[in-house]
């Protein structure tokens, strides 16, 4: 691999918090997201079910045709006879699912019917006049309704609600269990939450007859995958999908899986002979665009008298609701998280996906991450309480050591670089924690009632195996890798295009500051096209903005290319000042003798040579200074149930929460919140701190305020963000940050994830602190989120949140 | 159908309206002014502020049938001489990921600004209550709007 030095030749970009290439669009109001295109497009608007779970009888839609300005109307069964089913992608047993309801619903929420009319007022008018006949069946709603051996079944194919089962074992378990002092054992309830993008999800779909192809614009977030899995269900070969991301309302994984509702807007487009403009609601994106799973997760802890991890085990069973595309993606991330920060000799994990008539999962924010280290961090304080230490020295005790790294896990995970104590070590520093414990113990004897979290975690990042899970054989998606296309312009600039999309985290910024420093050139010079176009831009089938990979391979990509670049404007360059390469230097926008440095020549020049000067070019040189460099990451694992690496970057991170709860009213603020993250090298100071502490929220919105609540029926009661409760600037904390930089040895620039960041460590920080203040009632936390009055019964009666 | 007569950033316009046609669709479909944006549908995110009148309002809970004879701001009109100090401030504070929220944001942080020069922190918290913003956690956003009251009331006067 390329050193550092040889990699950037000045240092005066990366690392420094530049001004946002981004940003002057969006103060001016001149972003460009889907919705803004200035396209003359008819408008979609889609039926929904009303049902969790109904036969669909009839569907007449002769009335909604006949309304004044619509132009086209879609069934599922019309949608059907042209596609085929939504490919599965962790799942083992059967289950046939079309991008609409066919022949019955299985969701409150799921597409039955799609309008497209000359204004979306129009389109929802014809909703209305849509006449459906449903034959309601009886619905399943939690996990233990779905279990049951005479539940009613999602998908009668399967034969069962359980579409995915399996027991994977590391190190040799029921040995460490038996050296064990004691095994703690626990039940976690994680519920169903989402990271919400404020701007939902958007589609223009335009069929052009001429060349019978399809060009579409989607805020998509993995657009890779879209284009194959959009041809494979509308039977056409990929190059007749152009498809295109503009700006994006954020992301968060919400927007990785909307590839269905491409299908139902192209199909629309083909009959409406005009662009067909779909904007999703929030309703219809707090019903239908995809919530994180809810889950039951057991956990047992095997340790020593001394405070020693042993062995860690869990059954997780996730509800995965109705999207067979998503089920089961989640139990494997989980697993790879499962000894978080910690020396422990042996895991096993027994996973299971369980279909319901809940809503569909996607793959939101950390995906299993989140829960797992929630489960594993709380039960690690149960020992610590168990054991009568501190929680900060249980975690001491088996924090893998800076001398073990790299450091393999039980299954295969490398852990690259890191201090783990010394992250600990400076957060209790940072909050001050010798101090809040006394303060915590005085306020008590008032009636007052604090309490400090501690969670420590890592934060992986660049997902191998493309979330496949093992269980199905040879995955189709393996490692993970991305593209970039770098030029050098007439004038000397620089351009790239890169395989994936931005969805907030300011791509082009960190782009251009590390080609600033590969060309000693200033950031103004770089200019990055951060929209993606499938027809232009180099992408894989992994393609896409997700598990923080955007700072490994797809920078990774970036500085391919441009070595490329570079290497070819020194050749050049010692041609035209007859020097050799190695003479040379790059300096200011020039190449430069590295003895005479006004013998040089400007890019301006090079490129002249390079884009004009054809006959004047050295012998075997090709014309024009533009290439392209796809990159992988080195580290990925053949898939291998006995040893494999899911993630190829390890962050790692310790929040301490300090909260005052009321326990009258149940409420719960915060009097403090410190973070100490190591996210390897910062490209730039002013981006990190943003997603951590973004990040954060998101945990803290999931720990205390968001649930998807569905009733008996399978009715969503959270349709809005009335009763979908986001944070409110009034309700964060002021978060207290400060870094450490392990740089990460299997990166070309030592960075590790940074953008799922603190919606990891920071529901278990929460709920540790909430338990710690509760103390005195005896309060146990098993369930998120951790709502007012939840605290107010468990102080009251049931001891248990 | 109503016939309206407004000013939207200074440019006075005329077009005749659905009587259930929302002001923030109007500024978006028939003015053309897409810096506006649409988070919710139910005055939750702020995604749509803009200043009515002098007041920062929802559009999303306007209609368009309402504003007749109005003044009204949107993003695309608080740039003069040069960017907004909000603006600028949104800018050097980093306040700002996905940028679907900011144009609200910034309006809403005018609105603030507007009647309140010298707010604390507090009351900047208070003042985005009605601003989600999914992707920042909203701290480098109060920052941004601390500094700008900052360089508004001249730079370096403290409260």
């Amino acid at each position: 691999m390329m050193k550092l030095d040889e990699i950037l030749v000045t240092r005066n970009w990366v690392g420094k918090p530049v001004q946002r290439q981004e940003d002057l669009r969006f103060v001016k109001g001149e972003g460009s997201y889907v919705d803004d295109l200035d396209m003359d497009c008819h408008q979609a608007a889609i039926l929904r079910s009303p049902h969790a779970h109904a036969r669909i009888k009839k569907i007449d839609v002769s009335k909604a045709l006949a309304l004044k300005g619509v132009i086209a109307v879609l069934t599922g069964q019309e949608a059907a006879g042209q596609t085929k089913p939504i490919s599965a992608r962790a799942i083992t047993r059967p289950a046939t699912q079309y991008v609409m309801a066919v022949d019955k619903v299985r969701y409150v929420g799921e597409p039955v019917a799609a309008v497209a009319a000359e204004d979306r007022y129009i389109a929802e008018d014809a909703l209305e006049l849509i006449e459906i006949d449903y034959e309601a069946l009886p619905p399943v709603v939690k996990i233990e309704d779905a279990l049951k051996p005479d539940a009613p079944l999602v998908f009668e194919e399967a034969g069962s609600n359980v579409l995915m089962h399996d027991l994977m074992e590391h190190g040799n378990f029921a040995e460490a269990c038996q050296e064990a002092d004691l095994i703690l054992k626990e039940t976690f309830n994680v519920h169903r939450y989402s990271s919400t993008p404020l701007e939902p999800w958007a589609i223009i779909a335009d069929y052009q007859k001429g060349s019978d192809a399809f060009l579409v614009w989607a805020n998509d977030q993995q657009h890779g995958r879209s284009i194959t899995n959009v041809c494979n269900t509308l039977g056409i070969p990929t190059h007749k999908l152009r498809l295109m991301v503009p700006d994006s309302g954020g992301g968060f994984g919400i927007k990785l899986a909307l590839w269905p509702y491409i299908v139902i807007l192209s199909l629309l487009a083909k009959k409406a002979n005009k662009p067909v403009k779909w904007i999703q609601t929030r309703r219809e994106h707090l019903m239908a665009g995809s919530h994180a799973p809810d889950a039951n997760v057991e956990i047992e802890l095997a340790l020593k008298k001394d405070g020693r991890l042993l062995a860690v085990g869990i059954k997780d069973i996730q509800n995965d609701g109705s999207f067979v595309h998503t089920a089961g993606i989640y139990g494997l991330i989980k697993f790879a998280t499962m000894v978080g920060c910690y020396n422990i000799k042996a895991t096993k994990a027994e996973l299971l996906s369980v279909v319901t008539n809940k809503g569909p999962t996607v793959q939101n924010r950390g995906v299993g991450k989140p829960t797992m280290i929630f489960v594993l961090e709380r039960m690690v304080d149960l020992a610590a309480k168990k054991l009568g230490l501190d929680p900060s020295e249980i975690r001491f005790r088996n924090f893998v050591r800076p001398e073990q790294m790299p450091y393999t896990t039980p299954s295969g995970e490398i852990y690259e670089s890191g201090d783990y104590p010394e992250c600990l070590r400076k957060a209790l520093e940072l909050v001050g924690y010798e101090e809040l414990k006394r303060r915590r113990d005085a306020e008590r004897k008032n009636g007052k009632y604090l309490g400090i979290g501690i969670s420590a975690g890592v934060e992986p990042g660049t997902s191998n195996l493309g979330y496949y899970y093992t269980a199905r054989g040879t995955p189709e998606y393996t490692g993970n890798a991305e593209g970039a296309i770098v030029s050098v312009d007439y004038d000397g600039n620089v351009n790239v295009l890169l395989g994936s999309a931005d969805t907030g985290q300011g791509h082009a910024t960190t782009t251009a500051q590390v080609i600033a420093d590969m060309l000693a050139i200033s950031p103004d010079n770089v200019s990055m096209n951060s929209h993606v176009d499938s027809l232009i831009s180099p992408f894989l089938g992994h393609s896409g903005v997700y598990s923080n990979k955007f700072n490994d391979v797809d920078l990774g990509a970036v500085v391919m290319a441009t070595k490329k670049i570079r290497d070819k404007m020194l050749r050049l360059a010692a041609h035209m000042l007859e020097l050799d390469v190695n003479q040379l230097k790059l300096k200011d926008g020039k190449i430069c003798s590295a003895k005479d440095e006004a013998k040089a020549v400007s890019f301006k020049e090079i490129a002249s040579l390079a884009y004009k000067k054809i006959v004047f070019l050295p012998e075997g040189e090709e014309p024009g200074l533009k290439d392209i460099a796809y990159y992988r990451n080195p580290i990925a694992k053949l898939p291998n149930r006995k040893d494999f690496n899911i993630q190829l970057t390890h962050a790692n991170s310790v929040h301490i929460a300090v909260v005052e709860v009321d326990v009258q009213s149940g409420m719960i603020e915060f009097l403090k919140y410190g973070i100490v993250h190591d996210c390897g090298r910062q490209i730039h100071p002013g981006i990190v701190e943003g997603m951590a502490i973004g990040s954060t929220v998101h945990g803290l919105g999931a720990s205390l305020l968001e649930e998807f609540v569905y009733n008996e029926d399978g009715q969503l009661l959270s349709t809005t963000f009335m009763d979908y409760m986001k944070p409110l600037a009034m309700g964060v904390p002021k978060f207290e940050l400060a870094h450490m930089e392990s740089p990460c040895p299997y990166t070309l620039l030592g960075t590790k994830a940074v953008g799922e960041g603190g919606s990891l460590p920071s529901l278990a920080a929460i709920a540790n602190a909430v338990e710690d203040a509760l103390a005195p009632f005896g309060v146990k936390v098993t369930s998120l989120p951790i709502t007012p009055e939840k605290v107010v019964r468990a102080v009251t009666e049931s001891k248990e949140i | 159908m109503h016939k309206i007569k407004l000013r939207i950033n200074g440019n006075e316009i005329e077009h005749e309206v659905d009587a259930r046609l929302l002001l923030v669709h109007y500024i978006r479909e028939k003015a053309r002014l897409t810096g506006t944006h649409v988070g919710c549908d139910t005055g939750n995110c702020g995604a749509c502020t803009v200043i009515f009148n002098g007041k920062a309002v929802k559009s999303c809970m306007t209609l368009a049938a309402q504003v007749d004879g109005a003044q009204i701001i949107t993003i695309e009109g608080l740039a003069k001489n040069g960017l907004h100090p909000i603006q600028k401030a949104f800018m050097e504070k980093f306040a700002i990921q996905c940028g679907y929220c900011t144009p609200g944001m910034i309006m809403s942080a005018y609105g603030l600004l507007t009647a309140n020069p010298s707010p604390d922190e507090a009351e900047i918290r208070e003042a985005l209550e009605g601003n989600l913003c999914m992707c920042t956690g909203y701290q480098q956003i109060i920052e941004a709007i601390a500094h700008a009251a900052d360089v508004m009331r001249g730079a370096g006067k403290k409260k």
